[in-house]
């Protein structure tokens, strides 16, 4: 019997000291070896083009809520979630400057400067304000008009550096080519949408039927698409590089600012962003280099089925300030702001909006897991 | 009635051989087995709860490992059996709209199983096939997760963990052995687990899992 006393005990001692391991968190790196990561855009990329001069002085820069832990979150745009997320260093403003009109403003201009070259580039061109070609885009001083005073934001003088121009400069400090460790973002064309809508709102005031008008901002949001879907094939994909992630635009039709256009405003908005998407997709080289990130389903969902994203309101801007760009825990709507000013405002975390059009931190970091998702099935991540 | 014919063919075949006084199955035998066994999943997964990314599921992969019975003849059709072995590590990967995440993390799993068996035909024949049903208590542990499961979850945050759970089930067995010589006997069976569990996220969120796995197993035994 001792043969049979030795087997039961081997088989309960399997089964059982077995039962020790602890939860573990894994293999953490991404399944692409990252170095860098370059992005082009506009404000929902931007993190920290014009946090010099006026803005740095009220403690802005980032197209949210601002302050490095301000809602309890580690990261505020979405761009330095996904870098924390692939271990890479965290992105910085690759030009920075703003061209402020002193006299408005009563703070001093700052020279547009480059900071993507040298032992630690900043490689994150996006800015706030940047259309996909063109200039002038929303905040650029060239809009400001001392008669209207709607413009007087403008005064603070945004770069507003379209985003062909963005790589352009990337190709040429940084450059010639890409590197195949490199992930590269492109997030653009929601400045075309809120120059258009303005636009048809302008010629519609001056007579040009509503039609017209809005038949001549289609044809600018497509040649908008064709424009960016040919930068990302001819100056980035063509330039070596192998993971690139184009997100398209989220709906703008549901931020607070065009729900505060009306219903009209709304569908405007909504059907210019789509002419924008649809072009995008058709138009980009697809492959193996290329994921194209669908913001726009992503944000509707976001709205419908709130409670699935952890968010309870998805239309109130939390921030006082018209700007996401000024904003700081000092300037929330009283609902956000924590009792103790020393808090972190955590309550801003189930939030869509900071302002009328740029995210919460919460917000932003709802959009690095959608791309983080689908890098994972694109087996980038 | 036609298998029976054949294993009554092969008992009488054994006999003609002269195997001699072959030994039985019978009432008061203890038998042991070492095997591996296969344990094939049927996941049907819950979407994540909420804050997540819609419709994400997981799906658990296929493990293997080696694994031991302890069986007593409790009369010469009953039987009861003891079945345990090492940990089973398996894959967890994305379903749902996650599919094609490819492996999220991993988990390990023992399933300790008590089986009240039922063999059919002869004691001392050669050929005995079995039943069984009984309870299986499932212990998951030892998870690992992912760069993905962390993205998903925790961007920029500390890495996600799965907790682990455990479960009771109930498993369904068909099987039969054959004896090779006084002692010696090969057996093969396959156990139905009715059984899920719940996966529940460092950041909060959970998923209920329905496994029903079929495992699939091949051992030899010892008569003592």
């Amino acid at each position: 019997m001792k043969k049979f006393h030795v087997l039961t005990t081997a088989v309960a001692a399997a089964a059982f000291l077995a039962g020790c391991g602890g939860d573990d968190a894994g293999d953490q790196s991404p399944r692409v070896a990252f170095t860098q990561m370059v992005n082009f855009g506009d404000s929902l990329s931007d993190v920290g083009s014009y946090d010099v001069g006026a803005v740095a002085l009220s403690g802005g820069g980032h197209f949210s809520i601002n302050g490095v832990g301000a809602t309890g979150l580690l990261y505020i745009n979405w761009t330095e979630f996904l870098a924390a997320t692939l271990k890479l260093t965290q992105p910085c403003a690759a030009e920075t400057g703003l061209n402020t009109i002193q006299a408005v403003v009563g703070v001093p201009p700052v020279p547009a400067t480059f900071h993507d070259t040298g032992a630690t580039p900043c490689l994150n061109y996006a800015q706030g304000g940047s259309r996909v070609t063109l200039q002038p885009g929303p905040g650029n001083v060239a809009l400001f008009n001392a008669a209207d005073p709607t413009t007087y934001g403008d005064a603070l003088g945004a770069l507003t550096i379209p985003v062909h121009d963005q790589i352009q400069n990337y190709l040429t400090d940084v450059g010639p080519t890409f590197s195949p460790t490199t992930l590269v973002t492109v997030l653009a064309g929601a400045n075309d949408v809120f120059v258009q809508t303005a636009t048809v709102s302008a010629e519609v005031a001056a007579g040009v039927s509503q039609d017209t008008a809005v038949a001549g901002a289609v044809a600018a949001m497509t040649t908008a698409a064709d424009d960016l879907a040919n930068d990302v094939n001819t100056m980035i994909l063509a330039n070596g590089a192998t993971h690139v992630v184009v997100v398209n635009i989220p709906d703008a039709s549901l931020t607070p600012s065009a729900i505060a256009s009306g219903a009209s405003g709304q569908a405007l908005t909504k059907s210019l962003v789509q002419t924008f998407n649809t072009e995008l997709a058709a138009k980009l080289q697809a492959g193996p280099s290329l994921l194209l990130v669908d913001a726009f389903s992503a944000s509707e969902d976001q709205a419908t089925n709130k409670a699935q994203y952890g968010l309870t309101d998805v239309t109130t801007p939390v921030c006082t300030s018209s700007s996401s760009l000024l904003c700081t825990k000092n300037t929330l709507i009283a609902a956000v702001t924590p009792a103790a000013s020393a808090a972190p405002a955590t309550a801003a975390n189930t939030y869509e909006y900071a302002d009328g059009v740029h995210p919460t931190p919460y917000g932003y970091r709802l959009l690095s897991e959608l791309v983080g998702e689908q890098m994972a099935i694109k087996g980038w991540l | 009635m036609k298998k029976q014919s054949i294993a009554s063919a092969l008992v009488a075949t054994a006999a003609l051989c002269g195997a001699g006084a072959v030994h039985a199955q019978a009432a008061g035998d203890v038998m042991v087995q070492l095997g591996w066994n296969k344990i094939m999943p049927k996941v049907k997964s819950s979407d994540l709860s909420a804050p997540s990314l819609p419709g994400s599921q997981i799906n658990i992969k296929s493990a293997s490992a080696l694994f031991a019975t302890l069986t007593y003849m409790v009369t010469d059709d009953i039987s009861v059996e003891a079945l345990g072995g090492l940990p089973y590590k398996h894959d967890i990967v994305g379903a749902g709209a996650v599919s094609g995440v490819g492996e999220i993390g991993t988990i390990h799993q023992i399933s300790p199983t008590v089986l009240l068996q039922y063999r059919f035909l002869a004691a001392d024949g050669p050929f005995r096939p079995y039943v069984g049903a009984g309870p299986t208590f499932a212990k998951f542990y030892g998870t690992q997760g992912s760069a993905a499961l962390t993205a998903v979850t925790n961007p920029g945050g500390p890495a996600t963990t799965i907790g682990g759970d455990t479960e009771w089930g109930a498993s369904l067995q068909a099987g039969a052995n054959y004896k090779i010589d006084k002692h010696w006997f090969v057996d093969a069976s396959l156990i139905k687990t009715f059984i899920s569990t719940k996966a529940t996220l460092s950041t909060g969120q959970e998923t209920k899992a329905r496994l029903n796995p079929i495992a699939i197993n091949a051992s030899i035994g010892y008569t003592f």
